[in-house]
């Protein structure tokens, strides 16, 4: 049997070595390994062989049968080369029209994403407000002189009894007191508050750095025991999950009246990683404000300052994203023109 | 504010071996923030609540405290005065004084001043804050207001008519001429200074009069330093759009203790640089001279807002080199403030800062909160909103961000701005159809079809309220056929899971017969249709779609008998409304699970003949596989009933 079956093989080696057309293969594939083929016939009296011997002439006959097959598919490629069909595989794709979000919306999504994961809530408060919750309720008098820093627009209505004039907010702090409003209502008065308000924020102004229009963030937490080392730690998380790992943030003595203290946010430079670059100002780049809620704000907010504490931080979502993904656009009014060879680059 | 302090004038004051660079880096890491350093000029900007620092004295007196922080040697070097002879009355001047307007009052009157040139040091110091040298007198005022931050303002004397000054609270309507040569009607509430003759002779910490400037014949001169009312000032500063670095000195509110530095440095540059004799007496009018406000916090307070502990060694040492007096009882400590910070410091929260900024914040540690997670508001839009972007970018729709701010053709019921840029930015928009209208025609120039998109609030004015802020998903189609245009809003509406009909119906700025509502549930979603300019456009309330929307459709089982499928083309009468045929058959034939429009016959031409149209129906019975009998009652059912109703017969 064994004679046999190396017969077979080599017979069969012999005929597909010559063999020239594909035609003339699959014959060869069928009189060998086909369903009453010669090798398969051979197979089928495996069977009546005794115990020991059937197992070695089983390794024979695979082994034989897979070098057939293995040449077989050999000759077949070498012969087949000339009568394979013509085909251009690096003709371009039909493809589907691809759409674009914009800039903005993917910035809103990253920051939002990673805030949430360290459990905060987005939440989104009126872009044009009464004058109470966007200044006076953040310890901002009437006529306060820190209100200069906000180019302000106001609407022509007659002002409301209590919270005055309506105004188009002009950061997103305005939320600030919205919230604790919102937290202090639901049956359950629960604290804390971890907020992200994002929104639109108007200011009376327009070059080529600024425009009437902007978005910022507003980070918000209140809960007992708030430090300022849980603010540095939730501004060096954002660093490192938003600009890159090997970012940090620094903290620069800066004053707002709803906070106390207040600070002004860096990070480090991403292309000179705080050693100092033409881009940077000795290594670091202004990110924004932010700071310890002021008592006075909390009591605005119906929190008891005396068992809680917090801190916010706000800033343009614009200029954020700019500053991760080292876009240099030119001129920041192109991010609210609509001309498609701009919006298309993204 | 932003200062510029010449690095050669603040070692005046300060006195250290530090470098120019390494006194901005620290400054900027504890006290004020040092924005450049040029050409020996610190760039400096001073918020609204550090007006003490508004100086060379007070970056020097900030320096001296901040550098040996950092291990740097640095030291204070106080202006010495001579002395100085203070009195209520003087026999040069008789005064009134509102002390609700002026807390503290002092002048003094220098007789034979000789009016030149300043020296070219002076000169030079001023150039370099950026004030333009104009003689000695008017330098000598600008001097010292920008080294000690006390405005400074000087009188002709002689033409303060019968030696008198009444300060006043000034009545609506009054006129003064300033000496810029501008006349203002005064709104009210101004403090102004009236003579023996009751001439408006001053618009007090702001501008001084023209009747009573100094000029070249001046002889004799009033030297007059002030602590005003800040509100008053800024009020009428801000009402007149008379900015000057006075009035942003005043309204900030400036320490009363600071007039005898100003007075003084003011006479002894008098006498050094005009040869003037000042009066023995100065004129001071300050009844209620300030008393160290006291501040008490406790170490448990400290450490808990800065989640370390500062030692109660380093934390008097820190307040003592400010200029704060302190005093502890067990773990209490009680503060004296300094006058110059006084306006500043009030609270425990303020001195948690002093004591932090100085210790540096760069050694305060940084850590996550612990802690319980908030409660979300229920019924977050994001989610949806974040969805259905994603959905309109997948059928190629191109995002946008317009301004909210439109014209008021625009918006013609919107809410109107007090204080517009301009014209084309008044008013707040109610739609976003000018917006998108407009981004269509930026792009002109583009041939092929084109779809923008924004989701944006617009503002629908309330009375007495605030508007309804109302997100809107809007778009606009160019160069783009009806039917494709349509076909993304029936795209976004299905994967939306959301079961819409069309009512066809007119609308102002859409073309007539060009127009539907989109309603689910009786409730209108949005709107589509073809503009008079030619575009199509859509816009949906976010809010209904996501009420109408299902994140997940129902499951239905899978029919278990195959379907029969047939084609089959249709001529209508001109004027018919296929939706409506296709509508009618789904709803009366329940046999007839789908039917879709597969073609629309052409001419030879290639014209549409809108008359002919092919449509597949697939014919699906729930519990049985439909033979070729019953398929063929159905299609006699419709095929009758088209008939009926719309007049349609199978071609």
């Amino acid at each position: 049997m064994r004679e046999e079956i190396i017969s077979t093989k080599n017979e069969a080696m012999a005929q597909i070595m010559e063999a020239a057309s594909s035609s003339e293969l699959e014959e060869l594939r069928i009189s060998y390994l086909g369903r009453s083929g010669k090798l398969t016939s051979q197979i089928k009296r495996l069977k009546k062989i005794p115990g020991d011997e059937r197992k070695e002439v089983g390794i024979l006959i695979n082994d034989s049968k897979s070098a057939i097959e293995s040449l077989l598919a050999e000759q077949k490629n070498r012969i087949g080369e000339a009568a394979r069909e013509w085909f251009d595989p690096t003709i371009p794709g039909v493809r589907p029209k691809r759409g674009h979000l914009h800039l903005i919306t993917k910035a809103i999504k990253e920051i939002s994403r990673t805030f949430e994961q360290i459990g905060f809530v987005r939440v989104r408060y009126p872009e044009v407000e009464w004058d109470w919750f966007t200044f006076e309720g953040l310890n901002m008098p009437k006529a306060h002189p820190a209100r200069d820093e906000w180019e302000t627009f106001f609407v022509d209505t007659p002002p409301h009894p209590k919270y005055g004039q309506i105004v188009l907010t002009p950061h997103t702090s305005s939320g600030q007191i919205r919230e604790m409003k919102r937290v202090r209502s639901t049956s359950s008065g629960f604290i804390p508050i971890r907020m992200v308000n994002i929104a639109k924020c108007y200011r009376r102004q327009i070059d080529a750095s600024h425009v009437p229009m902007f978005h910022q963030f507003e980070g918000l937490v209140i809960d007992k025991g708030i430090s300022v080392a849980h603010l540095k730690g939730t501004l060096d998380y954002f660093a490192r999950n938003f600009f890159g790992a090997s970012r940090k943030t620094r903290l620069r003595p800066f004053h707002f009246q709803f906070t106390e203290p207040s600070f002004e946010v860096d990070v480090s430079c991403g292309i000179c990683f705080g050693k100092g670059c033409k881009v940077c100002k000795g290594g670091w780049l202004e990110l924004g404000g932010a700071g310890m809620v002021h008592p006075t704000v909390l009591k605005n907010g119906g929190i008891d300052p005396k068992e809680y504490s917090g801190f916010a931080f706000g800033w343009g979502v614009e200029r954020t994203y700019m500053m991760k993904s080292g876009l240099s656009i030119p001129d920041i009014r192109l991010l609210y023109s609509s001309d498609l060879k701009f919006l298309r680059q993204f | 504010m932003d200062i510029k302090i010449p690095d050669n004038w603040l070692r005046d004051f300060l006195k250290t071996k530090a470098t120019s660079s390494e006194v901005a880096k620290y400054l900027s890491l504890s006290g004020p923030s040092v924005e450049k350093v040029e050409e020996s000029v610190y760039f400096i900007e001073v918020t609204t609540n550090r007006v003490d620092v508004a100086s060379i004295m007070g970056v020097a007196r900030e320096a001296a405290a901040i550098l040996p922080q950092f291990g740097v040697k640095a030291r204070l070097q106080p202006i010495k005065l001579l002395n100085l002879k203070f009195s209520a009355k003087v026999d040069y001047l008789e005064a009134e004084v509102d002390h609700k307007l002026c807390s503290r009052f002092s002048a003094v009157l220098i007789k034979n001043v000789q009016i030149k040139q300043s020296p070219d040091w002076l000169k030079e110091r001023l150039a370099a804050v950026g004030v333009r040298p104009i003689n000695n007198v008017v330098d000598i005022s600008n001097y010292v207001m920008h080294e000690l931050g006390q405005p400074v303002h000087t009188f002709d004397y002689d033409k303060i008519l019968k030696g008198k000054m009444v300060l006043r609270e000034s009545r609506k309507g009054e006129r003064l001429t300033t000496l810029d040569g501008k006349t203002h009607t005064l709104p009210g509430g101004d403090i102004v200074i009236e003579d023996g003759r009751g001439r408006l002779i001053d618009l007090a910490g702001i501008m001084g009069g023209e009747n009573s400037a100094v000029d070249g014949s001046t002889k004799n001169i009033l030297l007059f330093v002030q602590t005003y009312n800040p509100v008053n000032i800024r009020q009428t500063s801000m009402s007149l759009a008379q900015r000057t670095e006075a009035a942003v000195l005043f309204e900030k509110g400036l320490d009363p203790e600071l007039v005898t530095l100003g007075i003084g440095r003011g006479i002894e540059f008098f006498v050094k640089l005009t040869n003037g004799r000042p009066e023995g007496q100065i004129l001071d009018i300050y009844p209620a001279p300030y008393k160290a406000k006291k501040v008490e916090i406790n170490t448990d307070f400290i450490t808990a807002r800065l989640g370390t502990e500062i030692p109660k060694g380093k934390i008097t040492q820190i307040l003592r080199s400010l200029g704060f007096e302190t005093n502890w009882k067990g773990k209490t400590l009680e503060i004296l403030v300094p006058s110059h910070r006084a306006e500043d410091i009030s609270i425990p929260e303020d001195v948690v800062e002093e004591i932090a900024r100085l210790y540096g914040y760069h050694n305060l540690p940084s850590e996550l909160m612990q802690g319980a997670l908030p409660e979300p508001p229920a019924d977050a839009p994001f989610g949806f909103e974040e969805k259905v972007k994603n959905i309109l970018k997948g059928y190629g729709g191109v995002e946008i961000y317009t301004f909210s701010l439109v014209t008021p053709e625009e918006a013609p019921t919107g809410l109107t701005l007090k204080n517009p840029l301009g014209k084309e930015s008044e008013r707040l928009r109610t739609s976003l159809m000018p917006s998108l209208l407009a981004a269509a025609r930026q792009n002109l120039g583009e041939k092929e079809p084109f779809h923008l998109f924004e989701a944006a609030n617009v503002y629908i004015p309330r009375s007495g309220d605030l508007p309804n802020e109302k997100m809107m998903l809007g778009g606009i189609f160019a160069n783009s056929p009806f039917r494709e245009a349509k076909g993304i809003l029936e795209g976004l509406l299905s994967e939306l899971n959301i079961g819409w009909e069309i009512v066809s119906g007119d609308a102002a700025h859409f073309l007539p017969n060009r127009h539907v509502y989109i309603k689910a549930k009786g409730k209108i979603l949005g709107e589509f249709g073809e503009l008079s300019q030619g575009y199509l456009y859509y816009e949906f309330d976010t809010e209904a779609l996501r009420q109408a929307h299902r994140e997940i459709e129902s499951f239905k089982p899978i029919p278990k008998y195959p379907a029969q499928i047939e084609d089959m083309t249709l001529t209508f009468p001109e004027r018919t409304k296929i939706g409506e045929v296709i509508g009618f058959v789904l709803a009366k034939e329940k046999l007839v699970s789908r039917m879709e429009l597969t073609d629309i016959y052409k001419d030879a031409f290639g014209e549409a003949l809108s008359s002919a149209y092919t449509f597949r129906f697939w014919y699906q019975h729930p519990t049985k596989t439909l033979g070729n009998k019953e398929a063929e009652e159905i299609r006699k059912r419709i095929l009758a009933g088209i008939k009926e109703k719309f007049g349609g017969i199978a071609k």
